[in-house]
C-alpha cells in the first residue's frame, strides 16, 4: 500500500531535492520477447480473431464483426496490420478494436494514452479520417436499416446457429474458437460450453419463432427459413442496383463490408466442413436470388485480397461444380 | 506452552533418574472426538517393548517429547493441558519402577468462524473464515474462507488438511481456489481458478518444506483503457501446471523486527515440462537470504539495541519447451509469470512494480532479478529495547532485467515467438551480464517502523539515486504494511 499526499504543496526547498533526483539515469530497460514484435511496429493494429498465419498474412478474419472491420478499413485504404487476439484484450470487451501507432517510443503514461484503442464503434469515423480513398457514406434511408435488421437478426441467428450449435460444425469450432485459447481440456471445455451458452441465448434473445418449438426451445428449421428470407431480399437488392454495391453506391460502402463479412464466411469458411448440414449456409448464400451475392463476395474478395485469388480460386471451382 | 506443562514428580524422582522404569499405564482423558488411532500414533512409542530397559530419566524425556507432538496438532487448549505421572499401583512386585501417565486436555472447540482484517504484503484485506478443526477425529481440519480486499477483489478458498501416517509435522493438504486480483500497475486484472496439493514437512531447527502441485487457470482481463500492447498480447486464458518446492530456515529471533539471526528461503517451480502439459512452460527459481546482527554486540552504545540488517533476493525464469524435449522451441515468458520488483516491501522508494521494464505506464516483469538492501535500526529517544518503534535508515536497490530474444530482426517476420535452446541460453546469459550492466536502480531514505505482532508498518521518506527510464521512483513519502520486508 502506498499513500500520496498530492494535494499538500510541497515546500520550495524539498522541491528542489526532488528535483535534483534521480542523481543518475540510465537508458530504459528491453522489453520482454512477447513484447517485442508489438511494440516495434510502425502501423496500427487491428485487434482480431484469426490464426497466427492468417494475421501474419493479413488474411480475412473468420470473426464476421471482425471481418466487417478489416474490410471496411481496406476499403477506405487504411493501412494496418491485423493481430490475432481475444476479447479480453478488449476495452469494450469484444473485438475488433484498433490501436493507433503510439505517437512517442517514450515510455510514459502520457504516451500510451494518447494511443487510447479504438473500439468498433468508432472505426468508421477513424476510417474516414485516415483512410486514403474514404468509401462514400452508406445511405441514410429507412432502407438502410431494415436491410441492415436483416444482417442483425436472421443472417447472425443462422451463422450463430452453424457455428456452434451445429453438432458437424464442432471441429470447425474448436478450431477457430477453442483450441487456440488453451491447450487444456478443462479450460476449453467450459469455453465450449460457454459458447454455446452465449450463441443459445443470443438467438432466443431475437428469434420470434419460439412458439413452434416451445419457449427456450430453438427452432431450427425457423433459423434457416429466415436467413433463406433475409438472404433472398439481399440478393434482390443487390438485383436493382446499377454499380454492382448496394444502394447504388458509386464504391463499396460499410453496408457492403458487413455482407461481404457474413457471405465471405458462409462461402469459404463453411465450406472447409464435412457434411451437408455444415455447409448449408453457404448453398443458401449461392442459390440467392440468382447468385448476386456469390459475385458480390468475389468482387469485393478480388478487389481487396487480390494475391489469395489464383491460390484458392481452383478449389473454388471444383467445390462449386 | 511448557509452562502449562505440569509434571506431577514426587520427591523420589527426582533422585532415581537412572533407576529403571517401565510406563504400565497411558491414559487420554478428554479427548472426546479424537480417533484412538491418531492418540495410538503418539503413544504406542510409549508404551512399546523397546522401552524395557529405560531409565526414569529417559521415560521423562519421552513423554515431554509426546506431549509436544500432541499438542502440536493444535486441536488441544493450552489452558486446562497437562501431563500427570504417578507410580502405578497394580499390585505385582517388579524390580523397575512402574508409572502411569495421564494426559489431561480440553478439545478446542471443532467449529470456528472468524472475520476480521489482515495485511499481506502491501495489501490490506477483510476476510471471513470458517474452519472446522479436528473433521474425522485425527486432527484433520477444513478451512474455508472468504476476502476482500484493497486489491484482490474477491478470493475463495477451501483448504483440507491432515497429518500423515500420525504425524504433526508431516501434513497432506490439499486446496481448491478462486480469486480476482487487480493488478494497476500493469494495467489488467488477474482471475485465477484451479487447486493445489501439497505436502509440507518441518524438521528441528526452524526449517519447513513444502512440495506442491497445483493446476491453475489464469484469465488476464478487465484491461484498463490505456493498457500496453505488451499486456495485451497476454490477454486472455492460460493453464499453469507445475510443481513447486519451497525451503525455508528460519533463524531470526523475530521476523517482523528481527534483532539477530538469520532467513533463508528459496523457491523452484517447474510448470508445463514433461507430463506436466498446460500452456506455460518454465522453471523458475528464488533465493532469498536475509540477517540481522546487533551493531555494537561488546555493548558500546550503552545496552541501547542499535541492529544493522540486509538481504538480498535473487531469482530467475527460464523458458523451456513443452513436453519432454531440452531443445524444441520454449515460448517465451507471460506477464503473470515473470518477476515483478519494487514497491514498499521489497525495493523501498519505487512505485509497485516500479522497477524492470515498462511498457507505457505499465511494469510488464523482467525474467532475471537481483535485489538487495541494508538497514540500520535504531530506538527512538527515550525508550526501551522492548519498544515496538524503531527509527530506520536504509539503502537498497535491485535490477529486473528481461530476457532479449537477440535474433529480434528475424523473428518479428518469423513463424512464431518460439526460441530454441540455444536463443534462451544466450539470452539468459546476456539479462544476467545485463544486471551488472551500471549501478543498479537505488534508492534510500529514513523512516520509522512499528513492529506489530501481526504485521510490520512502515513510514517512510526516501529519494531515488539512481533509476532508468520509465522505472517509477517515489519521491517523499511511502507506506509500507507487511511481514516480509526486504
Amino acid at each position: 500500500m502506498s499513500t500520496t499526499w498530492n494535494s499538500i504543496p510541497v515546500p520550495r526547498p524539498l522541491q528542489q531535492l526532488f528535483d535534483s533526483v534521480p542523481l543518475v539515469t540510465y537508458d530504459a530497460n528491453a522489453l520482454p520477447t512477447r513484447a517485442q514484435s508489438n511494440t516495434l511496429c510502425q502501423l496500427p493494429t487491428l485487434y482480431v480473431f484469426a490464426s497466427e498465419r492468417d494475421a501474419r498474412l493479413g488474411l480475412p478474419s473468420y470473426n464476421p464483426s471482425c471481418l466487417k472491420w478489416q474490410t471496411f478499413l481496406k476499403l477506405a485504404g487504411v493501412e494496418f496490420r491485423i493481430v490475432p487476439s481475444t476479447n479480453h484484450a478488449s476495452p469494450t470487451g469484444a473485438l475488433p478494436f484498433l490501436l493507433p501507432v503510439r505517437t512517442s517510443p517514450t515510455t510514459t503514461a502520457a504516451a500510451a494514452a494518447s494511443s487510447a484503442p479504438i473500439p468498433a464503434s468508432r472505426l468508421q469515423r477513424y476510417a474516414l479520417d485516415h483512410g486514403s480513398r474514404p468509401p462514400p457514406p452508406n445511405a441514410k434511408t429507412l432502407r438502410l436499416d431494415a436491410y441492415q435488421a436483416l444482417l442483425d437478426v436472421p443472417i447472425r441467428n443462422a451463422w450463430l446457429h452453424t457455428l456452434y450449435l451445429e453438432p458437424e460444425n464442432s471441429p470447425l469450432l474448436e478450431k477457430l474458437y477453442v483450441t487456440w485459447a488453451s491447450s487444456s481440456g478443462w479450460v476449453q471445455g467450459t469455453i465450449r460450453h460457454q459458447l454455446g451458452r452465449a450463441a443459445e441465448g443470443e438467438i432466443l434473445k431475437t428469434s420470434s419463432s419460439l412458439s413452434a418449438a416451445g419457449a427456450g426451445e430453438l427452432d431450427e428449421d425457423a433459423v434457416y427459413s429466415a436467413a433463406r428470407d433475409a438472404l433472398n431480399a439481399l440478393a434482390s437488392l443487390l438485383a436493382e442496383s446499377e454499380t454492382g454495391w448496394f444502394f447504388s453506391a458509386t464504391a463499396p460502402t460499410l453496408f457492403d463490408a458487413s455482407v461481404f463479412a457474413y457471405t465471405h464466411l458462409m462461402l469459404q469458411v463453411l465450406s472447409e466442413a464435412d457434411g451437408e448440414d455444415a455447409a448449408r449456409l453457404g448453398v443458401l448464400v449461392g442459390q440467392a436470388g440468382s447468385g448476386e451475392l456469390r459475385s458480390h463476395q468475389q468482387r469485393i474478395y478480388q478487389m481487396l485480397w487480390p494475391s489469395q485469388i489464383w491460390s484458392e480460386g481452383e478449389s473454388q471451382a471444383d467445390k462449386t461444380q | 506452552m511448557p509452562d502449562s506443562m505440569l509434571i506431577d514428580s514426587g520427591p523420589q524422582l527426582n533422585d532415581q533418574l537412572l533407576t529403571p522404569a517401565a510406563i504400565s499405564k497411558v491414559e487420554v482423558l478428554g479427548a472426546k472426538n479424537t480417533r484412538r488411532s491418531l492418540l495410538d500414533h503418539i503413544f504406542k512409542p510409549l508404551v512399546d517393548k523397546s522401552n524395557t530397559d529405560a531409565t526414569i530419566g529417559q521415560l521423562l524425556e519421552r513423554i515431554n517429547h509426546a506431549s509436544a507432538k500432541l499438542q502440536r496438532f493444535d486441536i488441544f487448549r493450552e489452558e486446562g493441558y497437562g501431563v500427570f505421572i504417578s507410580g502405578a499401583n497394580n499390585g505385582q512386585p517388579s524390580d523397575k519402577t512402574e508409572i502411569d501417565v495421564s494426559f489431561r486436555v480440553r478439545e478446542k472447540s471443532r467449529l470456528v468462524f472468524k472475520a476480521g482484517t489482515d495485511f499481506g504484503n502491501a495489501e490490506g484485506s477483510a476476510y471471513t473464515n470458517a474452519e472446522v478443526r479436528n473433521v474425522f477425529g485425527g486432527a484433520e481440519s477444513l478451512s474455508v474462507n472468504a476476502s476482500t480486499g484493497t486489491r484482490t477483489r474477491s478470493a475463495y478458498n477451501a483448504v483440507f488438511s491432515t497429518p500423515v501416517n500420525g504425524n504433526p509435522d508431516l501434513r497432506l493438504a490439499v486446496e481448491a481456489l478462486r480469486s480476482s486480483t487487480q493488478k494497476p500497475w500493469a494495467s489488467h486484472e488477474e482471475q485465477l481458478a484451479g487447486g493445489n496439493l501439497r505436502l509440507a514437512w518441518a524438521t528441528k531447527h526452524a526449517e519447513s518444506h513444502s512440495l506442491s502441485y497445483s493446476g491453475i487457470w489464469r484469465q488476464l482481463t478487465g484491461l484498463a483503457p490505456g493498457a500496453s500492447p505488451t499486456v495485451r498480447a497476454d490477454a486472455g486464458d492460460s493453464l499453469k501446471s507445475s510443481i513447486t518446492h519451497t525451503f525455508t530456515r528460519d533463524r531470526r529471533d523475530r521476523a517482523v523486527l528481527p534483532q539477530e539471526g538469520y532467513l533463508l528461503r528459496t523457491m523452484s517451480e517447474l510448470a508445463g515440462w514433461g507430463p506436466l502439459q498446460g500452456d506455460v512452460s518454465f522453471y523458475k527459481s528464488e533465493v532469498e537470504v536475509a540477517g540481522a546482527m546487533p551493531a555494537f554486540p561488546s555493548g558500546l552504545a550503552n545496552g541501547i539495541p542499535v541492529t544493522v540488517g540486509g538481504g538480498l533476493r535473487l531469482g530467475m525464469l527460464v523458458p523451456l519447451a513443452r513436453g519432454f524435449s531440452f531443445t524444441g522451441p520454449a515460448q517465451p515468458s507471460r506477464i503473470n509469470d515473470r518477476f515483478q520488483l519494487g514497491g514498499p516491501t521489497d525495493v523501498r522508494g519505487f512505485k509497485l512494480g516500479g522497477l524492470g521494464p515498462h511498457d507505457g505506464g505499465d511494469a510488464v516483469g523482467g525474467d532475471v532479478f537481483a535485489a538487495g538492501g541494508v538497514n540500520m535500526l535504531l530506538p527512538l529517544p527515550r525508550t526501551g529495547p522492548a519498544s515496538p518503534l524503531r527509527i530506520q535508515l536504509f539503502a537498497n536497490g535491485g535490477r529486473l532485467v528481461a530476457l532479449k530474444n537477440q535474433s529480434k530482426a528475424t523473428e518479428v517476420s518469423s513463424e512464431s515467438l518460439g526460441m530454441d535452446s540455444r536463443t534462451v541460453v544466450n539470452g539468459l546469459k546476456s539479462a544476467v551480464w545485463e544486471l551488472a550492466n551500471g549501478l543498479p536502480s537505488l534508492a534510500a531514505g529514513v523512516g520509522l517502523v512499528y513492529a506489530h505482532p501481526v504485521a510490520r508498518f512502515e513510514l517512510n521518506f526516501s529519494l531515488p539515486i539512481v533509476q532508468r527510464v520509465g522505472e517509477q521512483g517515489r519521491k517523499g513519502l511511502q507506506v509500507g504494511v507487511g511481514i516480509n520486508f526486504l
